[in-house]
């Protein structure tokens, strides 16, 4: 494995885990604030709200990138330029973004509904709307341009039948194999370029209208689902990313033969693609002007969205473990937490995505709780597995202080932060306040109890994180004779 | 139980349950005596087991739910009253047909918002008078929904905003009507 | 190639003079809904004597007011509900009855009026007079003022759908769009329409539009920029993985 490809996703580490404590602070700060505990203005709170979300998108989904960019490797030729271009334009993105929320005061949220990044020009800076734009365009220029060019060296190795395991669906045992990792990084790089193809034209839509001087309006219905389309599909994916990572290394640091791609593993992601791309639906259920069919369909493909994950994901999870003596280490053990906490938020997810539900759910403390649940418990758990295991290969050394006390606190932190979520959309208190009406008596301390576990939480990541970043500084003193990787 | 308690309890049945199976599915490698323990006999027919019963469970909910919907309600009957609402940054205003100066909705009889928005999109969000979200739909410019509902408890009803809408979010309560009295 | 593109793209967001005024809530619009029509009677240009509760007993109707003097809005109003219709062809059954708001005209006068239109033939269409008028006009909330100079009425265009239960469902103020007229139908017959855009709500970015010089019903680029994307991918991935492949055995 070359050097400069450990080189970059070690910096990737310690960046995206750098960006992770600011962001997790971001969030304690807000749910103190909302706990009453302290006081920001309004606009500050939106500020680190949009600053929070957009943060925990990008993150995770470079995480992703980084994980199956360094796993392909093995299968693939892949060099580290393109994450490294990757690299440089999500810092020059993200300090683009964040000087239009810190300076700017930019507030719109991470999701930018149409038109309220046009409407409100009283409530922050007038260049951070069109800076916001820009700070999207650079990202979104390095990710498609990430995406891209793994697919490329994909396709230059296996053929379109062949990266998608079509050939695996009629032969049973197929002369060319696609490995699962290779399958399931296909998918979800097509579902990755697709959404940021859509994040173009939502960019080329608001740039028309900024620079028009108000000649070119949108229309609110299309931007939504625009929008829609492009927030909910990345931020799947990005799980889905996780899941190849777990795919491809849970087996081996478990000590249990390597995952092989099936007929039914093939079909199950194959048609994952398609409810993923038709799911978004569901977050305009409350949009009565949204065509019936579409509602409909889109309470279908949630539901179905299920299928392919838990028949193939979970049952051959559980296939590899059950019974069989399984070496635990922290990495396969946060593989395996983290698959428990994605379905668990799973089930949150399919509870406010049955429309006669959504409507007293839609936009409640419910919302963030079910993609707190896949995201904290989840893909993080997952990501974090990949980190801990490629810090070992970096460093050559296999320690691991202290496990159960920072999966405890992990634990305990993470379900204690949810659980207050879920508490708070039971009692209909809807979400993205800054402070709650006075009518909500217990949101408040849900928000402060909340806060408490999240810094649980943290403190179980800054345990996790310092082994890393010792194990991962290794990798740029090391010489390019390093071989500690098949 | 109302619908909130339902899915809070449902959720939290499902957690645990889930979380018990992974705690059971850890202690088997545990307890496993050696590398090719036991495993799962016949997992094909294990999934194929599953992926109907789970495909089953899904098409039962859906057919139970989907009735429920929203779309579908009270579409046969004429509304007593039409409210219509215009959010707005930061505040709602509802105009009944007889413009009163006390907002009275008639209990137990149909009524119909019909919503829409001049600015950016809102949510229209009613709450009952024990703080409960009863029903909502979004406020989006130049689109009108038209929101059914009977209420049947008297009593005060609150309006609060279920879209990020800006700095004033959390407060649209405003100076204007954001209430109504069901009687 | 790129070059048309950029051409292309350039004159599209330039070409585009769009409208940019707030879509107001006109609420006149919204004003006696779900009330009942005052049930009038009126004289028909076939000399039929019919109360409104006899005419929608039978089929919902829509209800256009006009007076035949004018020199403004109400020829171009029923030309161009006749021209929906047309367009429209819709499966629904309904009438379309026409009352003059003015004292002074008389049955000869609407029957010339819907000569005017070519509708003295069709069977959908009943023009009328009757002597009720400021009981019709109050309760659909039509409110004419007399322009003593200009001896013309000050008044909206104004189209009123009634359904088979004399109630009034649907308002239309001014020369509305396709859809507009589409929905008015679907309330009269007693389909439950759950949304509608505002009047002005013809953005190029919503899905149809009725263009009024070809007559026809095309899909508008709002419903094509949502096919852009997964288009995009599929040429994306097709060029993509038609390049060049390397020996399977490169690697294991």
């Amino acid at each position: 494995m070359n050097i400069s490809l450990k080189r970059i996703t070690s910096t990737w580490i310690i960046t995206i885990l750098l960006l992770f404590f600011t962001a997790i602070i971001l969030g304690i700060t807000m749910r103190f604030n909302q706990g009453k505990v302290i006081s920001i203005d309004d606009g500050k709170f939106y500020g680190i709200m949009t600053t929070h979300g957009m943060t925990m998108i990008a993150i995770w989904a470079v995480a992703g990138m980084v994980g199956v960019h360094y796993l392909l490797s093995r299968y693939i030729n892949v060099g580290a330029g393109l994450s490294k271009f990757a690299f440089i334009m999500t810092v020059i993105g993200v300090a683009m973004f964040y000087v239009t929320t810190f300076i700017g005061h930019f507030h719109a949220g991470w999701t930018f509904l149409y038109p309220l990044p046009f409407k409100n020009s009283f409530a922050w800076e007038s260049w951070a709307t069109p800076m916001f734009f820009w700070s999207l365009t650079v990202l979104g220029v390095g990710w498609l341009v990430w995406s891209v060019g793994l697919l490329v060296a994909i396709f230059k190795k296996y053929s379109f039948s062949q990266t998608f395991a079509w050939q695996h669906l009629t032969k049973k045992d197929p002369e060319v194999q696609t490995p699962p990792l290779v399958l399931i990084s296909a998918i979800s790089l097509v579902g990755i370029v697709l959404c940021l193809l859509t994040a173009v034209v939502i960019l080329v839509l608001s740039f028309a209208e900024i620079y028009s001087d108000g000649k070119f309006v949108n229309d609110p219905l299309l931007m939504k689902n625009l929008i829609y389309f492009f927030g909910h599909t990345i931020a799947n994916e990005s799980l889905y990313l996780g899941l190849g990572i777990v795919y491809e290394l849970m087996p081996e640091i478990s000590g249990r033969p390597k995952f092989k791609t099936t007929w039914y593993v093939a079909l199950g992601w194959n048609f994952t693609l398609l409810f993923v791309l038709t799911a978004y639906f569901h977050h305009l259920y409350m949009d009565f002007v949204q065509p019936l069919g579409l509602q409909m369909f889109g309470q279908f493909a949630s539901y179905f969205a299920s299928i392919p994950s838990a028949v193939v994901t979970i049952i051959s999870i559980i296939v590899l473990l059950y019974g069989h003596r399984i070496k635990w280490t922290i990495t396969n053990l946060l593989f395996f937490i983290g698959i428990t906490g994605w379905i668990i938020g799973g089930v949150g997810a399919l509870i406010d995505s049955t429309i006669s539900n959504n409507i007293f759910l839609h936009n409640t403390l419910w919302v963030p709780a079910h993609f707190h649940t896949y995201n904290a418990l989840g893909n993080v758990l997952l990501i974090l597995g990949f980190f801990t295991w490629v810090a070992n290969e970096f460093s050559g050394s296999q320690t691991d202080p202290m496990r159960k006390l920072k999966l405890a606190l992990l634990i305990i932190g993470g379900f204690g932060f949810v659980l207050m979520f879920y508490c708070g959309g039971a009692e209909s208190v809807p979400r993205r306040y800054s402070v709650y009406p006075a009518e909500f008596t217990r949101a408040a301390l849900f928000a402060s109890a909340a806060a408490w576990f999240a810094i649980i939480y943290l403190l179980g990541m800054s345990l996790i994180f310092v082994d890393i970043f010792k194990k991962c500084i290794r990798v740029y003193s090391s010489s390019h004779s390093d071989s500690s990787v098949a | 139980m109302k619908g909130q308690e339902f899915v809070l309890v449902l959720f939290l049945v499902c957690a645990i349950a889930i979380s018990l199976i992974s705690f059971l599915i850890y202690k088997s490698t545990i307890k496993a005596s050696s590398e090719d323990g036991a495993g799962i006999k016949n997992p094909l027919k294990k999934r194929l087991y599953f992926l109907l019963l789970w495909g089953g469970v899904l098409i039962i909910i859906m057919s139970v739910t989907i009735p429920k919907s929203p779309y579908f309600m009270y579409t046969e009957q004429t509304p007593t009253m039409v409210i219509n609402v215009q959010a707005m940054q930061y505040a709602f205003i509802m105009t009944d047909e007889t413009e009163n100066p006390t907002f009275e909705i008639p209990a137990g009889k149909m009524v119909e918002f019909r919503v829409t928005s001049n600015d950016v999109t809102h949510g229209f969000a009613v709450y009952n008078p024990n703080n409960v979200l009863v029903t909502q739909t979004q406020a989006m410019p130049g689109y009108v929904n038209k929101l059914r509902w009977v209420f049947d408890e008297p009593g005060k009803y609150n309006i609060l905003c279920t879209e990020f809408c800006g700095i004033g979010h959390a407060t649209q309560t405003g100076s204007m009507r954001s209430d109504f009295i069901v009687k | 190639m790129h070059k048309s593109l950029l051409v292309f793209t350039f004159g599209f967001f330039c070409g585009l003079n769009l409208y940019s005024q707030s879509q107001e809530y006109n609420l006149s619009e919204e004003d006696r809904l779900y009330t009942k029509v005052e049930n009038v009677k009126i004289l028909t240009t076939r000399g039929e004597m019919l109360s409104l509760s006899q005419m929608y007993v039978r089929e919902p109707f829509v209800l256009a007011l006009v007076f035949t003097r004018c020199i403004g809005v109400c020829s171009p109003l029923i030309s161009n509900f006749k021209e929906k219709i047309s367009e429209l062809n819709p499966k629904e059954k309904f009438k379309i009855l026409v009352v003059s708001f003015d004292t002074a005209d008389t049955k000869a006068d609407l029957d010339n009026y819907a000569k005017l239109f070519n509708l003295n033939q069709n069977e959908n269409w009943v023009f009328a007079t009757t002597g009720q008028i400021p009981e019709l006009i109050e309760s659909v909330g039509f409110h004419p003022e007399w322009d003593s100079s200009r001896r013309q009425f000050e008044h909206d265009a104004l189209l009123v759908g009634i359904n088979g239960n004399g109630y009034i469902v649907k308002k239309l103020i001014g020369i509305r769009n396709i859809r507009a007229v589409e929905s008015m139908i679907k309330e009269i017959s007693n389909e439950f329409v759950i949304s509608y855009p505002l009047p002005h709500n013809n953005s190029i970015l919503s899905c149809f539009t009725y263009d009024p010089i070809t007559g026809k019903k095309k899909p508008k680029f709002g419903l094509f920029l949502l096919l852009v994307p997964a288009i995009g991918t599929v040429i994306l991935l097709v060029i993509i993985s038609r390049q060049k492949k390397k020996k399977i055995s490169e690697n294991y």
